[in-house]
């Protein structure tokens, strides 16, 4: 996230400049997401009711509203998912050091599965 | 360390350090979309009519606006908390090593296996060598081992100063008379910088701290202690 980019390899770009979407976990996801539920949204309204300004205004919180629901969704997912790395990552470190000894993580489960 | 004009967080190597990267994006998506509806606000507020006169009875826009602030100040405040607490957490250090701020160094001290004492101060950049870091690399870096809890005690001698290493998120104020205590527990070995971050005086800028993290089973051999 923080290391410069390599020479050869594409410069990285930034939305407006700052905000770096492309290294923010989720955050190119939800922003794309918003924008499309923004234009259903605003164009939608507008197709029903001809009415622009407050097209652009359904448009806004539409923006809005999808962004954050898909950033929490992800983020929510993104974070079970590495606290299921987290597990497995010191489950398998576990299994290294105590394979074979009395505290090995394989024997303790099958132990207690068969009794 | 930070690369040229870098504005963002360095990656993490430490546990808290995740944590707080993870925070600091929440937070950045919560105040981008704040500040898209402001500048939507502003702007409309900008091209509208002169002659709307429609300033009251708005009662269900102003409860609006008066409970989704505090929602949205809960959805900060709660991983905010959790995460400063964390960072609370002491988890049966592995080492303690002292830090003691100076005009204009600092004094590491390793008590707990010996008694090894030492002062790392900023290499002046005649004595740099090629590939050196100016005004980051050091004389003596703190070596210490990876996936280990290490607590650090800091502390100053003489002002005001404050140990630093962003990539560890840690930042701990130097006061003398008093001994703060920070813990961490780095995940991958490296050379790491930081700066000393409170105002002290001249040199305030030329007092960096520079950490050598290095696998467990090297530390164990004692590089450290070969001084």
């Amino acid at each position: 996230m923080a290391a410069p980019p390599e020479p050869g390899e594409p410069e990285e770009r930034k939305l407006l400049g700052f905000l770096d979407v492309e290294n923010t976990p989720c955050a190119r996801h939800s922003i794309l997401y918003g924008s499309l539920g923004s234009v259903v949204a605003g164009f939608g309204h507008f197709l029903f009711t001809s009415r622009i300004r407050r097209s652009c205004d359904v448009g806004v919180g539409g923006f809005i509203l999808v962004t954050l629901g898909c950033w929490f969704h992800c983020r929510y997912n993104y974070a079970k998912q590495r606290i299921q790395e987290r597990i497995a990552r010191e489950e398998i470190k576990k299994k290294i050091l105590y394979e074979g000894t009395h505290l090995d993580p394989e024997r303790k489960h099958n132990g207690s599965s068969s009794n | 360390m930070a690369h040229a004009a870098q504005v963002g967080l360095q990656d993490a190597t430490s546990p808290i350090m995740e944590e707080l990267i993870t925070f600091h994006d929440h937070a950045l998506m919560i105040i981008f979309l704040i500040c898209f509806l402001v500048l939507y606000a502003l702007f409309l507020t900008l091209t509208t009519k002169l002659t709307n006169t429609n300033t009251s009875d708005a009662q269900e826009m102003e409860t609006v606006w008066t409970i989704l602030p505090a929602i949205i100040l809960v959805l900060i405040a709660l991983p905010s908390l959790r995460i400063l607490y964390m960072t609370d957490e002491v988890n049966d250090p592995s080492l303690t090593i002292k830090s003691i701020g100076h005009q204009w160094y600092w004094t590491y001290e390793y008590t707990d296996y010996g008694g090894l004492i030492f002062n790392s101060y900023m290499l002046p950049p005649l004595f740099l060598e090629p590939g050196d870091l100016r005004l980051l690399d050091v004389d003596n870096r703190v070596v210490l081992p990876i996936e280990a809890p290490i607590r650090m005690m800091i502390t100053s001698q003489d002002v005001l100063h404050s140990w630093a290493v962003p990539t560890l998120g840690l930042k701990t104020d130097a006061i003398p008379g008093r001994l703060n205590q920070t813990t961490f527990t780095a995940t991958r070995p490296g050379v790491y910088y930081g700066q000393c971050s409170e105002i002290c005086g001249a040199n305030h800028s030329f007092m960096p701290i520079v950490l050598e993290l290095i696998p467990l089973k090297i530390f164990e051999m004692g590089p450290v202690f070969t001084l």
